[in-house]
Order: C-alpha cells, then structure tokens, then sequence
C-alpha cells in the first residue's frame, strides 16, 4: 500500500526475531529509506509465535501491515502460518531447520504440518527454503539462525551489500558481530546457489 | 401508604441486599457510604466485613461471588478509583452469583477531597448502573440490581449520592427474594483474563451492552411519566425528585437504569413535548449522550455543573426556557451498534503456539503439588498466569494484579472453609499482595497463600523490585524480606526451596490441613536466571509405556515418540517429570540411575 514494502518475521519467542527486525530497519534506513517498525512482546517471549514487521519506502504512513511482500521465518511452522499474510507475488524466506515443536505437538495431540513447499505452491508463494541451522553453526553458533536468514532474504529485497553491512554493524552488538556477518553471508550463498523456483 | 420504615438511603441498600438475597456484604468506610456495611453487620443471615481498601474489598466480593454467593460491595466514589483495576476486567469476567457495587458520591464535596462523577465509570466499563432517587427505591432496586447482574453475567453498579444515601424516607418492606446459592464450576476461559480468552470475553461485552440498552427500553425502571406542561425533563437519582417538586407539571424521563441510555424514550419524550431540559448533579453525562441523538436540550448550559442541585436551583435554572421559544424541531439519528473486529481466528490445521512456562520452571512444581489437593487455586499476574493454559489447567483465576488472595478470601469466606488457596508471584505479591494478606489475616480468613518467589519480575523481562532491592540502573538498594514482613503481620508463612519437591508437597499438604491462614514462599531464581544445570533426565525406553503423565506437566523438553517419550536438550534437569512418573523410567543421567544407557 502507498508504494511501502512490507516485511513480516515470524518465528518462536528467543530466536532473535526483534533482533533480525531491527538489522533489516537499519539496513533500510541506510539505503535512504523512510522506516517504519512494530513488534508484539509480552507473552510472546515465553516460547509463543512472535510477530515483527518492518515497513520501508519513499514514506511510509502506518508500522503495521496485514499484508506482506516478503515474510521470513525462522521456524518452518511458523512459516506456514506466516503464509496467511503473504499474497500470490510474495515471497517466503522459510528456515526448514531448526524445528521448534509446539507442546500439543510434543504431547502428540496434533500433528507437525509437514508440507511447506505445496502450501507455498498452492497459495502462489515464492518460496526460498533454508538449511537455516547448518548455516548458522557454519558460521558459528545455531543462534545466528535469524541473520543468516535475513542473508538469504536479501536476496528478494532491494538493498545493496553495503547498505546490508551498515545494518548489520548498526544493529548488532560489537561482540556478535563478525559471526552474524558470516552468517548472513553464507546465508545469501545458499540462497545464490539455489536454483529459485515460482 | 402504610410506612413500615424510615431509612437512609444507606440502611434501606442494606435491608434491600438482605431482601435480595445477599449473604455477603463488604466495603471500605467512605461517606457517604459507611453505613451501608455497618447497617448489615447488625442484619440477620449476612456476613459483613471492612476491608483493608476498596480494591481488595471488590477482589473479596469477586471471590464469594464466584463461589456462588449474592454480594454487594460498598464505597464512596474515590474509592472506586482505588478498586477500578478489578472493576473494569470484572466487566469481562461477569460474575457467577449476583454482584452489585455501590458507589456512593459527594456532590458538593461534603466530605471529599473531589467531586468525580462515577456514571462515568458506568460507560467506562460498559455495565448497567442503577440510580436510586430516594430510600424506598434504594431498597427496591438491590433486588433489581442482582437479577440484572445473574441474567446479564455483569457486575451492576448502583449509583448513589449524598442526599440518597444520607436522605430518610418511608420504606415499605417487600417479600424477600429467594436466592439458593449457586454451585461453583471451574470455567477458565471465562474467568482467566489472559489475552486470548479475554479477546473472546471482551466482544461478548460489547454484545451485552446492547442487549442491555434493549433491557433500559423495556424497564419499569425507566419511566416516561406524563405531564401538562409542553416541557419535559430527563432525571435519574436525587436530581429526578428536585425537577419533580420544581416543576410539577412538566413531562418526565424517570431514568432509574441509567446506564446504557435507552434511546428510544429519549424521543419519545421529545415527541410528546417541544422543550426538553436534562437535570442532573455534576457532569452533562445524559446531556452529552441526548445531545449525540441530534436532540436540542437545555443541560449545563443553565444546570451548574459544580456541586448539589436543590429544586430551587432547578427551578430557578429552568423557568427562563420554560416559556422561550421552543428550539427547532429535529429528525434523531439513533447510534447504529458499533461494528467489532473480525473474531480471531487461528490458521486452519496448523497447531498453535502458545506461550509456555520454560523448562526446568519452578512454578512447575509448585501446580504440581497444588493439584494433589483439592483446592481452587486463585490465580494472579506474572509468567505463572501461563499455568492456566493446557494441558497444565493450574488456575481458575487472573483479573488483575494482586486480585488473587481478596478472592480466595471472598471464595472462603462464601463457602465457609479452605475451598480456594491463592497463587501469587513476589514482584505481584510487592505490586498488591500486601494489602490483602493483611486484610485475610484482620479478618480471620480461611487459605493458602503460594507466593512463588523466583527473585525476579520474570514476565516482563527480569526486572528488579522492592522483594530484589535491584533498580533500574542494575544497582542494589535495600530488599524487602517476605518471610519476615509475613511475621510482621503475623500470619504463619513458611519458605521452602521450590525445587525441593518433596518438601514443597509435604508442606502444601500440611498447610491444607492446617486450619485458618498461611502462606508458603517457594523460593526459586527464575530458571532463566540461572546459568548451572544439573544433568539432564534419561529416559528408560523399556519401563516408558507413554502413559502421558510427565507430558501433562506442559515441560517442553518432553516429547513423545513412537514408543517412549524423549528429552529434548532444552531439559534443565529439574526432575519433577522424574517424580510424576509411577514406572521409574525416567531418571536424572548425573544420579547414574538404572534410566542411563
């Protein structure tokens, strides 16, 4: 809507989704863009879905959206239901590892949804799917989960490699930094490498 | 008439509670209310009790309600100010046994330090309000109130004010109201106000407070009463009988269910005569909802706004427009019911992902040694509200801050024994868990106090508080030892670590037992806040026959598989799944027990 892109990350509370918003509202901040971010805490943070969304553009009215171009998604599940928000050009950014199961699942009340790529197909999704952990212990620790899927994102989003630097290095602490770049770099080869199906 | 009465206002609301059936009475002294719960303590068949403060008393009315018993709380309107955080979820909780508040008001400031209308509170919490104009109706409409509060499953609040309340009048006593007090049955999502049952309860609210303004439509309690005069007045309260004696011809819209406005007598009203005044005390609060239907009325503009009314200053406000020329005649616009959000919906076949108390969480044990004792666990606000969720179903409470003790306290007290015990976390317990462990223990309740002490605000990300002495800035001022203001106050408490799981339930069980008050403080650091583990749990794959009683705990290192459950590495080696299970297949790996492959 007025030209604004709409970004959702969804995944499971503690994964570093607020974390991973916030590089990707630096990175758009310094491409020259207008920002606009929300997230949802509170009861997200003991385990439950956890919703952020980053809104960028020439101007940008509202921080939410119901409608995103682009969701990415640190748990497979959460990718699923992240496809609500997605219409028949978006694209999904979807970690198939790690797999967070949720306790009615672990009880075995309900089933894990299994089809993430005919769900995608069927809603006409884009769908990039990631190796997510195996990424992110290449790089270092499993806790990079969130940045090398923003790596992979980039991918599918309008920014430069340098604007993605200057993201990364304004939202990260010294400390985490260099592995969170390794990370995002081994994410965006995956990705590269991937031969990108519609 | 034959006059069998002369009561103030206040002693014929407490004759009225009796006569509808109320076996509880409490409140907070405040004038002009203070006589109400001090008329009922010399009353036959009703309990009366001062409260520490008007929150804790609401908490406590709340409690005997729920517990099935007719209620009625009582304070001055400030006070409703102290007990609003209760009021307003109260709203969306509805009660189970009638519940009426009474707010008594002081235009004029008599005795007050403000002069707040609380009609307002009336919209605020969207719940029907009846106003009493004289001491026969005071009486009366209690039995109203609690026939409203039972069909509409909503607290009413009845309005007085000073000259209601400490006004004297004729009261003809009527047959009493049979009441049987009403079973108690757990029903979480309705009384456990975490966000997604209270986003279901919320739109039930709203759909209440229609169905209530077709009830003001239809009530004999709203009065359009006719006059000779082309001049009409709308009045509720003390404000009805001053117009009424200044202006004895005039056309009437006697508003005793106030709140939510009945449009439709609104503009019947208005087609019966061509110049309407609104009378009321204080704030243009009818004025402003007439003048929204598109209706020309005389209101603030002549009433004052600041202080009593006398029916000299009615008339004396009026008798100008009663003969000037009547405003233009115009077409009403009725407010459409306001349309509601799309009812939330989870995505189809996907399994949700609700927040759950963490591995290796103290709170854990603590539901697990309550739920061997027959007890309704009151719940409160923290990360353990998270307990009332399956499969654990650890609460059948959470309606604000602090509420849980006043409620179990109200449920006891209802109920006549320890049917309820109350589960409060410490920075909770610091917020408003004070007041009424002082107040249970003044008034000689019956409970079990759980005070889940994990040395932290854990919910809302491990903040310091007066229990931590940890501020903001990370620095340490000085703590507050919850033990010893326990013994201060002088109620038995007893600390136990709650990772010691045996001597949790030992103690639980004891306390149970034990007759009056108690409290136990089950001390253990927020599990996040911890950095040593001890070993995880093992899993014996040939004693495990997936019974299902460790995963009932809701741990989510727990899993089942084909043939056994597993341990995820997220396991903190808590080991209270190790003590639910009755086959010995689970055991701690550093214990080197026979569950070690």
């Amino acid at each position: 809507m007025n030209g604004a892109t709409t970004v959702s990350l969804v995944g499971v509370g503690g994964q570093g989704i607020l974390l991973a918003a916030a590089v990707l509202a630096e990175t758009a901040a310094a491409a020259g863009l207008e920002v606009k971010a929300s997230e949802v805490k509170g009861m997200s943070q003991r385990g439950g879905s956890v919703l952020s969304t980053v809104r960028f553009g020439e101007h940008v009215w509202s921080p939410v959206s119901p409608h995103a171009d682009v969701v990415i998604a640190t748990e497979p599940l959460e990718g699923l239901r992240g496809l609500s928000l997605l219409g028949p050009q978006g694209t999904l950014v979807c970690a198939v590892t790690p797999r967070i199961t949720p306790g009615s699942v672990l009880r075995r009340e309900e089933e894990y949804p299994d089809d993430l790529a005919g769900a995608a197909a069927a809603r006409g999704v884009r769908l990039l799917a990631v190796d997510a952990e195996s990424l992110a212990r290449r790089a270092g620790t499993v806790r990079a989960v969130n940045v090398a899927l923003l790596g992979a994102a980039s991918a599918a989003l309008p920014f430069t490699d340098d604007a993605w630097q200057r993201g990364l290095t304004a939202a990260l602490p010294a400390r985490i930094l260099e592995v969170n770049r390794r990370a995002f770099a081994l994410g965006r080869g995956a990705v590269a490498s991937q031969e990108v199906e519609t | 008439m034959e006059r069998s009465h002369f009561f103030s206002g206040n002693e014929a609301i407490a004759h009225g509670a009796v006569r509808a059936g109320v076996r509880f009475a409490c409140g907070y002294p405040g004038t002009p209310s203070t006589e109400i719960v001090e008329t009922a303590a010399g009353l036959p068949g009703i309990r009366a009790e001062w409260c520490i403060n008007e929150k804790v008393a609401l908490e406590t009315a709340v409690g005997a309600s729920l517990a099935g018993v007719r209620t009625v709380v009582t304070m001055k309107h400030v006070g409703l100010n102290v007990a609003a955080d209760p009021f307003m979820t109260l709203s969306l909780t509805g009660v189970n046994a009638g519940l009426v508040i009474v707010s008594a008001d002081d235009p004029g400031m008599h005795s007050s330090q403000n002069e707040q209308d609380n009609r307002a509170y009336a919209r605020f919490a969207k719940v029907p309000m009846l106003e009493p104009s004289d001491s026969q109706e005071a009486y009366d409409f209690m039995a109203e109130a609690f026939a409203l509060s039972e069909e509409f499953d909503t607290p009413v609040l009845l309005r007085s004010t000073t000259r209601v309340s400490h006004g004297r009048g004729g009261v003809v006593p009527r047959v009493p109201v049979e009441f049987e007090p009403r079973g108690y049955a757990r029903d979480i999502s309705k009384y456990v106000m975490v966000p997604q049952y209270a986003r279901v309860r919320n739109r039930l609210v709203w759909e209440r407070l229609q169905k209530l303004r077709t009830r003001a439509e239809q009530s004999p309690l709203n009065v359009l009463e006719a006059g000779t005069a082309d001049f009409g007045i709308i009045a509720s309260g003390v404000a009805y009988v001053y117009a009424r004696e200044a202006f004895p011809k005039a056309w009437f819209l006697k508003l005793g269910l106030s709140n939510p406005l009945p449009y439709k007598k609104v503009v019947r009203l208005f087609e019966e005569v061509s110049r309407v005044a609104v009378v009321e005390e204080l704030d243009p609060f009818l004025e402003e909802q007439v003048r929204a239907l598109g209706l020309p009325v005389i209101g603030k503009e002549a009433i004052p706004a600041d202080g009593e009314l006398d029916q000299e200053v009615v008339f004396r406000a009026l008798e100008p427009f009663v003969t000037r020329k009547p405003p233009r005649r115009r077409r009403p616009t009725l407010p459409p019911a306001p349309a509601l959000s799309a009812p939330p919906q989870p995505a189809p076949g996907l399994p949700v992902r609700p927040p759950v108390l963490c591995p290796g969480c103290s709170h854990r044990s603590v539901y697990t040694a309550l739920r061997r004792q027959k007890l309704a666990p009151m719940g409160d606000i923290g990360c353990y509200t998270l307990g009332a969720l399956p499969p654990l179903l650890a609460l059948d409470s959470c309606l604000c801050m602090g509420a849980s003790i006043g409620m179990m306290a109200g449920f006891n007290r209802a109920l006549g024994r320890k049917a309820a015990a109350a589960v409060i976390g410490d920075s909770t317990f610091f917020h408003s868990g004070v007041t009424p462990l002082i107040d249970a223990h003044y008034n000689e309740a019956e409970g079990l106090v759980l005070v889940l002490d994990n040395r932290t605000t854990a919910m809302t990300g491990h903040q310091g508080h007066p229990g931590t002495g940890l501020r903001p800035d990370r620095s340490q001022g000085p703590a507050v030892d919850i033990q010893k203001l326990c013994d201060g106050i002088g109620v038995r408490c007893t600390t136990v670590d709650a990772n010691d799981h045996q001597a949790l339930d030992e103690l639980v069980k004891a306390e149970v037992e034990a007759p009056g008050l108690g409290v136990i403080v089950a001390l253990a650091p927020c599990v996040l806040t911890v950095r040593e583990r001890a070993g995880a749990v093992v899993v014996d794959e040939e004693a495990c026959n997936l019974c299902g009683l460790c995963l009932k705990l809701g741990c989510p290192a727990l899993a089942a598989r084909d043939e056994a459950v597993v341990v995820t590495d997220a396991c903190t080696g808590c080991a209270l799944c190790v003590e639910v299970c009755k086959r010995g297949a689970l055991s701690r790996a550093d214990d080197g027990g026979e569950g070690a492959r």
